[in-house]
């Protein structure tokens, strides 16, 4: 049966890629940071400890988040399913890409270096959206 | 001509009629009871293993011991060893702990080498034979990849300048800043390689980037070097790789953009937490922190400026305005990193805005 996107569902099923994946994301590096996903209206709080994802909730308040990527369902829409087309986003469609220039994707913070943590842990946090290449997931 | 010890040990007769009881079976085990201080350090979180910041638990062996200034060791042992009489000082000129310490140190030194890769066999570089880059943007490349080649071996060279000069009791600082350098190795390597893959060239130095790179690498103290270093220059570099990824059309670009933005942040981030403590503990040491910088940046606004840099940036990005908006983000993402790090506003004093306005007209 098919994930729903958005869901938190969806993101609890990413959650466990990181654990099924254990070898791949170990050599990726140690990854401590709690960020947020904003898809329109809702966030989610996704968080990393060592090595994986250890808790996903949604959440109201992104104060205690390093950062949150935010941007309309239409877009991660499309970037999921970029990465579901190209087994892994496509490159115009990382998560660098779609924040770098033209602030397509937003990084919300408050903190300059909870800001950086999003650039210190980029390839574990592209890994762990890339996963949905993995899953059943309805895009619609 | 080597150090001369002030005893000439071989012809010491008190030494050889030690050794001599020693062997004759007069063991006096004064070094196995010399131990002040044991201790039972133990991983916290076993999956992370045994962490600096485990083994720092107890205040005899953590940082917490060191003083703001060293003056009881100058010598080669380490922080919580029996010093004995006569230990040679090893002449360290940088002995105050606020000139050196970030508490974030030992997280990034474990962080460095967890997070590592090796440019021979994780980068994708086959990827590469089926880009249809076209010359102009290829040789872009290069020279891109030639300016970082530059950064990185400066980048080594700054630490390698300090770490031989620091007290044995910053030892954690000594270890990140050698994590540093390995680091900074690493990039060269990568795009050296880079460079060089295929049919590849390096392309043409920048008189400006030396001129800016010179400015870092001179700088007169320590934690001058430092904010140079890891606060501006690093904060330039992350956003190159930024925008180096965000160029990519491959799968070998998109991994060498993102390792070089994820190693550049660990600069950052000890450039900010070091900063923020040396000028919280030394408030006077604010303004010439700040004056430093003021013609720092103006080396990386002749570097932003140079043809080298420039005009590749244009052919890659399509245009002008990507880069624009590139300086643009660089620069407001490190005035952001200087007020977390205690600076202040430095885009009120700072000659880049102006540069940046320069750019917009």
């Amino acid at each position: 049966m098919s994930i729903a996107f958005p869901s938190l569902e969806f993101f609890k099923a990413l959650q466990q890629r990181t654990k099924d994946e254990v070898v791949a994301f170990e050599k990726l590096g140690v990854c401590d940071t709690t960020f947020g996903v904003r898809v329109g209206d809702e966030l989610y709080r996704i968080a990393f400890e060592i090595y994986e994802c250890t808790e996903v909730d949604e959440c109201d308040d992104p104060a205690p988040l390093d950062f949150v990527l935010s941007a309309p369902v239409e877009l991660w829409r499309e970037m999921f399913q970029s990465v579901v087309e190209n087994a892994g986003a496509d490159a115009e469609h990382t998560i660098n890409s779609l924040t770098h220039v033209g602030d397509i994707m937003k990084i919300e913070y408050e903190d300059p270096e909870g800001h950086d943590c999003f650039y210190r842990f980029m390839a574990t946090i592209q890994a762990f959206l890339d996963e949905a290449k993995h899953l059943d997931v309805d895009l619609s | 001509m080597a150090y001369i010890a002030p005893k000439d040990f071989s012809q010491d007769a008190g030494l050889i009629a030690e050794v001599m009881r020693v062997m004759g079976g007069d063991l006096d085990l004064a070094w196995m009871k010399d131990h002040p201080h044991p201790v039972a350090a133990r991983p916290r979180q076993p999956r992370r293993g045994l962490t600096l910041d485990d083994i720092n638990q107890d205040p005899n062996y953590g940082p917490q011991v060191i003083p703001e200034i060293v003056r009881h060791n100058f010598s080669m042992a380490p922080r919580g060893a029996v010093l004995p009489e006569g230990l040679p000082s090893l002449g360290y000129r940088v002995n105050r702990k606020s000139d050196v310490w970030a508490d974030t140190a030992t997280v990034l030194f474990e962080e460095s080498k967890s997070r590592r890769w090796a440019p021979a066999r994780n980068v994708p570089w086959q990827a590469l034979d089926a880009v249809t880059h076209s010359p102009d943007e290829a040789q872009a490349i290069h020279q891109i990849c030639t300016g970082l080649i530059s950064i990185s071996l400066v980048a080594a060279d700054v630490p390698s300048r300090w770490v031989w000069l620091m007290n044995q009791e910053f030892h954690e600082i000594k270890y990140w800043m050698c994590a540093q350098m390995f680091d900074a190795s690493r990039l060269a390597e990568a795009f050296r390689k880079r460079a060089l893959y295929g049919k590849g060239s390096l392309g043409k130095d920048s008189r400006e980037l030396g001129e800016f790179l010179k400015m870092v690498i001179d700088s007169e103290t320590y934690p001058l070097a430092s904010a140079s270093l890891n606060l501006l220059l690093f904060s330039f570099v992350q956003a190159l790789g930024r925008h180096y990824e965000y160029l990519s059309s491959n799968a070998a670009d998109t991994y060498l953009g993102t390792r070089l933005v994820q190693d550049a942040s660990r600069f950052v981030a000890y450039g900010v937490d070091h900063i923020r403590s040396f000028v919280g503990a030394r408030p006077a040491e604010l303004e010439v922190v700040n004056e430093h910088l003021d013609l720092v940046e103006n080396g990386l606004i002749g570097y932003f400026g140079s043809r080298e840099l420039l005009e590749p940036l244009i052919v890659l990005s399509g245009g002008f305005e990507p880069v624009a908006d590139f300086y643009r983000k660089a620069v407001g993402e490190y005035f952001e990193r200087c007020a977390a790090a205690g600076l202040g506003a430095r885009e009120k004093r700072s000659p880049l805005p102006s540069f940046l306005k320069l750019l917009e007209s």
